[in-house]
């Protein structure tokens, strides 16, 4: 897991998140994508990704991740979105749209509340939990 | 050569659903997370319709692990009928923690053995998507239908433009709720049954019929 520990005791003590903006991603092909996402969250990473995927990729994120599934070590992912209201027709009309999508492993996603537009969750790091929101 | 046979109106009919493809055989996918009932409602429809039922259901999750196929289903609606393959697919999951199948009194091997077999389970279930022409998500009513695995699988069927029905199963439990899931699929079909007592299931056929014929 790619945590960092204080050395004395090689107790976990951080959690990596990487902050990824829709632009980072643009020039990436649906494969380059899923590959990243896969390779981090499977070293303990938590991946945030400005925007969503888009369904196919979904299917290829979750085809790829049960691949990568290693029963001892690795179980799975676990994925969640934030939505935001995107405006249209000149203003008339409002539709909800994915701003933002959090994915991690799914034994480090331990709790998370969730409404459309607000997520909160506990990171499990083994005897330490640390909160984000 | 006789040429009023290439003239007669069925011959342009075969034709015209040849190149439609209405002549390829429905198949219709039944899809959602393990343990929402999938294979409880296959076997329901595959007793009503054929007298016989198509798979081993079980309350340990992932019973399911690889796809089957039912064929040459035929449901009849008031005159009307649906002649379809049923293809009842493991459920989809993000993740897969083998510890879960040890409360169900498996030994650690079985469990792990399980979980592996699970995951090639739902890359199979996945690759389906390519194949199926209707579906049914069934969604098990006790249970939060917002998840990514719904989530994931309606946005494919919406990009693949599979027409596709929401199953919301088990309202024969007390903590079911049905109109939960109605509400935040506003614009889909919903259907409300218990798989398990056939309960609404008549109206399921119905709704089958409008939108897969």
């Amino acid at each position: 897991m790619d945590t960092e520990t204080n050395g004395q005791n090689g107790e976990i003590t951080g959690l990596k998140m990487d902050f990824l903006s829709s632009s980072a991603l643009e020039s990436s092909t649906s494969m380059e994508k899923v590959s990243m996402i896969v390779d981090r969250v499977k070293k303990g990473d938590l991946v945030v990704i400005e925007g969503g995927l888009t369904p196919e990729e979904e299917a290829e994120l979750i085809e790829t991740t049960m691949r990568e599934i290693d029963v001892e070590n690795f179980m799975g992912i676990d994925i969640y979105t934030v939505e935001k209201d995107k405006t249209s027709f000149f203003g008339l009309s409002r539709k909800k749209t994915v701003g933002m999508t959090i994915i991690g492993p799914a034994n480090v996603m331990k709790e998370v509340k969730k409404k459309s537009n607000f997520i909160s969750m506990i990171a499990n790091m083994g005897d330490s939990d640390a909160s984000l929101h | 050569m006789n040429l009023s046979r290439f003239f007669k109106p069925k011959f342009f009919q075969d034709i015209l659903k040849k190149l439609l493809g209405k002549n390829k055989t429905l198949k219709i996918g039944f899809y959602g997370h393990p343990n929402s009932g999938k294979t409880t409602l296959a076997n329901r429809m595959t007793t009503d319709w054929i007298g016989k039922p198509i798979g081993t259901v079980s309350q340990v999750p992932h019973e399911t692990r690889k796809v089957y196929r039912q064929e040459h289903v035929t449901v009849k609606d008031e005159g009307v009928e649906l002649n379809f393959d049923i293809i009842d697919t493991p459920g989809i999951a993000t993740k897969i923690d083998y510890t879960n199948f040890l409360e169900f009194g498996l030994s650690e091997s079985e469990a792990k053995e399980r979980a592996k077999e699970a995951t090639k389970g739902i890359i199979e279930a996945i690759k389906w998507l390519d194949d199926v022409t209707g579906v049914l998500l069934v969604i098990d009513a006790t249970e939060d239908p917002l998840t990514q695995a719904n989530i994931t699988i309606m946005g494919n069927l919406e990009a693949r433009n599979i027409p596709f029905i929401i199953v919301a199963n088990k309202i024969d439990l007390e903590d079911a709720a049905p109109e939960k899931i109605d509400s935040v699929f506003p614009q889909h079909t919903v259907v409300s049954i218990s798989a398990l007592n056939g309960d609404n299931t008549k109206l399921l056929y119905r709704k089958m019929v409008d939108k897969f014929k």
